[in-house]
C-alpha cells in the first residue's frame, strides 16, 4: 500500500534535515498513526506522500505506484486534511464543497447527492448555507474533512484532526474513520493526542528529528517496551525535553 | 473547462461578499478621477478664463506705466490691487505682501520705463525714415542698460504659472512697444510731409496671428483636449492597477489559509484554477476601466466639466484595456506570489503602482520627465497602456498604433506569470 525507502528531505537555510533517511511501509486498509514531538517531520512526511513538495532522495511508492512518476494519478487516490482549516471563510460549506467537488470534475447530481450525504454524515446539513467563518472549531474540522473525501481517496492522510475540537466533534471524527477504514480505505494519521492515536491507530509509526524511532502495533511496542501505554512510551523513546 | 467556471464563480462569491475590496476597486477610483480631473482642470483651461489679484507698482507715473495698466484693466484677466491701507502701494510694501504670500505677484513699473521706451522708439522710427530716405530725425539718447518691467512672485508659485503670467505681461509690453514705435514713425512722417493715406500698419501687423488646428484629418483632436479627456484614462488605469492589492491579497490569504494547499492537492487542477482567477480579474478590470470612462461621460458634467468623448474604435479600446488589465493581473499574480504575508505585500503592491503611475506619465506627461525616468518608464505598464489608449481616444490611431503597446503589456504578462511560476515552484521544491 505504502512503501517509503530511504527519504530525505531538508529545507533550505536549516542545518538539521526534517525527514532523514525515513523507511516505512504498511499495507492497505490500515490506520497507521504518525507520532513524534513537535518539529519531528511528521508533517514533511505526510506532505512528500501527497505530492505536495519533492523530497531530496529516497523513494516512495504508494498503492502500487510510485509517487514520482504518477504524482499527478495519485493525486486522485489520495485525500489530504490539512492541519489548517482549508476551506474559503467567506464562502458558505456548500459552496466550499461544490467549488472543490466541481475541481474534482465532479457535477450535477453526483456532486450534489455526494454533499448532502457527508453533510448527513458529519452533522453539518442544516449548516450547510452558513459561511464556514461562523462555524465552530469543530464544525471548520468537519467540514475540513468532508471536503478531503469528495473525490473518495483510497487513503486518506489527516493532520492532527481533532486539535482543538471538543469532545463531541472528536467522537464524530473518530467513528467516521473507522467507518471508513471498514470500508477498505487506508488511512495515516498524525496527532499529539496519543491515547486517541493508542484507541484508533492499527499500527503506529513514531518519529524524532527525521528519523524512525520504532513501529508497530500499539499493544505490541508497548509491551516491547514495557510501558504502561503509548504516552509512557513515546517519552521514553522521544525524551521529555520540551520540543519548539 | 468545469474547472474554470468554478473557480470564476468562487471568485465572485468572494469578491461580492468583500466591501472593502468593491469599494477599492470601483468608490475610490471614481472619486479619484472625479478629483483628479477637478484639479487638473486649470491648467487645461486658457489663461483667459481666470482672473488674478496682482500687486500694481507705478514708480514710473509716465505713458508706458499708464499703457500697461490700461492693458492689463482691458484685459481683464487682472484684478489691479495699487494701494495698501489707503496709500498708494510701494515696492517696499509690496515685497512685504509678496513674501507674505497676501497675493501670487506683483508688477512693478519702475521709474524711467517710460522715457526708455520712447526713445527706443524714436531710436528706431529715425533708423526706418533715414532707410527710408527721410531727412527728419526725433530726439534720442543712448540707450540705459538694465531698464525692464519687474515681476515679483510669490515664492510658492509654481514655474508654469510664473511662465504663462511672464508671457502674458510681455504680450502687453511688446503691444505697448509697438504701439509707441508706430505712433513715433507717423510723428517723424508728419515731420516730412509723406502721406500715409488710409494705410492701416497696425492692422497689416495683426494679419498673420497663431491658431491651433487639428493634425488628424478629421479635426476631431483640438476639441479634445481638456482635462477629461486626459485625466480620465490615465486614472482609470491608476485605478485598474490598484487590482494588485486585491489579487496578492486574495492570493496569499488562500495561501496562509490552507486553502492554497488543497488546490494544489487537486490533480491537474492548479492551471485551471490560476485560468479562472485570472479571467475574473481581466474581466474586473476591464469592468472597472469602462465604469470609469461612464463616469467620464455622464457624471463629469454634473461637476462642470466636459464630458468625455469615446474614439471612433470601441473595437480597438476593448483589446487595449484587455491587454492592460492581463498585465495588472498577473502583476497583481506575481507580488502575491512574491510575498509570504499580505503585511509585506501592501505596501509594496501600493508603493510600486504609485511608482509605475508616477513614471508612466500618469501624473505628467513621460515628455517631461528626466531621460533616466523617461528610460525606467519603459518598463512601467501604464506608459504602454496609457500610450494605447491615447493613441485611441486622443489620436484617433489605428489598429497599427496600438500593436507595440499591446505587445509590451502582453510580454509583461507572460512575464510576470512565468516569473510567479518560477517562484511558485521554487517554493515546493524548498
Amino acid at each position: 500500500m505504502v512503501h517509503v525507502q530511504h527519504l530525505f528531505k531538508q529545507y533550505k537555510n536549516t542545518e538539521q534535515p526534517s525527514v532523514d533517511d525515513l523507511s516505512f511501509s504498511f499495507e492497505k486498509g490500515t490506520i497507521v498513526g504518525l507520532l513524534g514531538p513537535n518539529g519531528a517531520g511528521k508533517t514533511t512526511t505526510i506532505s512528500i506522500l501527497c505530492g505536495l513538495i519533492r523530497a531530496y532522495g529516497g523513494d516512495v511508492n504508494v498503492l502500487g505506484m510510485n509517487l514520482k512518476s504518477n504524482t499527478e494519478e495519485l493525486k486522485y487516490k489520495i485525500g489530504v486534511v490539512p492541519q489548517q482549516i482549508a476551506l474559503y471563510p467567506e464562502l458558505s460549506c456548500k459552496e466550499n464543497l461544490i467549488y472543490y467537488g466541481k475541481l474534482y470534475s465532479l457535477s450535477g447530481k453526483v456532486l450534489t447527492e455526494k454533499i448532502h450525504t457527508l453533510l448527513q454524515q458529519f452533522g453539518l446539513l442544516e449548516h450547510a448555507d452558513k459561511q464556514i467563518k461562523h462555524f465552530s472549531g469543530g464544525m471548520k474540522r468537519r467540514a475540513n474533512i468532508i471536503a478531503s473525501l469528495l473525490n473518495d481517496p483510497m487513503l486518506l492522510i489527516l493532520d492532527e484532526p481533532t486539535a482543538g475540537v471538543d469532545v463531541q466533534s472528536r467522537s464524530m471524527i473518530l467513528s467516521f474513520l473507522r467507518s471508513y477504514n471498514e470500508q477498505g480505505h487506508s488511512i495515516i494519521y498524525t496527532s499529539h493526542l496519543l491515547d486517541e492515536a493508542e484507541a484508533l491507530c492499527h499500527e503506529v509509526l513514531i518519529i524524532d528529528k527525521g528519523k524512525k524511532i520504532i513501529q508497530g502495533t500499539p499493544n505490541a511496542i508497548i509491551k516491547e517496551n514495557d510501558t504502561p501505554n503509548l504516552e509512557a512510551l513515546f517519552l521514553k523513546l522521544t525524551g521529555n525535553n520540551v520540543r519548539d | 473547462m468545469q474547472r474554470i467556471i468554478a473557480t470564476y464563480i468562487k471568485e465572485w462569491h468572494l469578491m461580492r461578499r468583500d466591501l472593502g475590496g468593491l469599494a477599492l476597486l470601483f468608490l475610490m477610483p471614481i472619486i479619484l478621477i472625479i478629483i483628479m480631473a477637478l484639479v487638473q482642470d486649470a491648467p487645461f483651461k486658457d489663461y483667459k478664463v481666470h482672473t488674478f489679484d496682482a500687486i500694481f507698482v507705478n514708480e514710473d507715473g509716465g505713458k508706458v506705466a499708464a499703457s500697461i495698466r490700461q492693458g492689463l484693466l482691458e484685459s481683464k484677466q487682472f484684478q489691479l490691487i495699487e494701494t495698501y491701507n489707503q496709500t498708494p502701494i510701494d515696492f517696499l510694501t509690496t515685497q512685504k505682501l509678496i513674501q507674505k504670500g497676501s497675493y501670487q505677484f506683483a508688477i512693478v513699473v519702475p521709474n524711467g520705463i517710460s522715457a526708455e521706451v520712447v526713445n527706443s522708439a524714436n531710436v528706431i522710427a529715425n533708423e526706418m525714415g533715414r532707410q527710408m530716405g527721410l531727412t527728419a530725425s526725433l530726439p534720442h539718447r543712448e540707450s540705459r542698460e538694465g531698464m525692464s518691467v519687474q515681476l515679483m512672485f510669490d515664492p510658492v508659485c509654481k514655474p508654469a504659472f510664473r511662465l504663462a503670467i511672464t508671457n502674458v505681461v510681455e504680450k502687453f509690453i511688446t503691444k505697448i512697444q509697438s504701439d509707441i514705435v508706430l505712433e513715433r514713425i507717423a510723428k517723424l512722417s508728419q515731420r516730412t510731409d509723406t502721406d500715409t493715406g488710409t494705410f492701416d500698419i497696425q492692422k497689416q501687423l495683426q494679419s498673420v496671428g497663431v491658431k491651433e488646428i487639428s493634425s488628424h484629418e478629421k479635426k476631431l483632436m483640438v476639441s479634445k483636449m481638456n482635462s477629461v479627456q486626459h485625466t480620465v484614462p490615465a486614472w482609470a488605469i491608476f485605478g485598474m492597477f490598484f487590482m494588485i492589492i486585491i489579487i496578492s491579497d486574495s492570493i496569499i490569504s488562500e495561501r496562509l489559509g490552507g486553502s492554497w494547499t488543497r488546490l494544489k492537492l487537486i490533480p491537474g487542477a492548479f492551471s485551471d484554477i490560476l485560468i479562472g482567477k485570472m479571467l475574473f480579474y481581466v474581466l474586473l478590470g476591464i469592468i472597472q476601466f469602462y465604469l470609469m470612462l461612464l463616469v467620464g461621460i455622464f457624471m463629469m458634467p454634473w461637476f462642470g466639466l466636459p464630458s468625455m468623448q469615446l474614439g471612433h474604435s470601441p473595437f480597438l479600446l476593448c483589446i487595449m484595456v484587455t491587454c492592460l488589465s492581463c498585465c495588472a493581473t498577473t502583476f497583481g499574480i506575481l507580488v502575491g506570489s512574491l510575498f509570504k504575508t499580505s503585511n509585506q505585500a501592501l505596501p509594496v503592491a501600493a508603493i510600486s503602482v504609485v511608482i509605475l503611475s508616477a513614471v508612466g506619465g500618469v501624473w505628467v506627461p513621460v515628455e517631461v520627465l528626466p531621460d533616466s525616468l523617461r528610460a525606467v518608464s519603459l518598463i512601467s505598464p501604464m506608459r504602454w497602456g496609457l500610450q494605447g489608449i491615447n493613441n485611441l481616444l486622443l489620436r484617433e490611431c489605428s489598429w497599427n498604433d496600438i500593436v507595440k503597446p499591446c505587445a509590451v503589456l502582453l510580454s509583461g504578462t507572460m512575464f510576470t506569470l512565468f516569473l510567479s511560476w518560477v517562484i511558485e515552484k521554487k517554493r515546493m521544491d524548498q
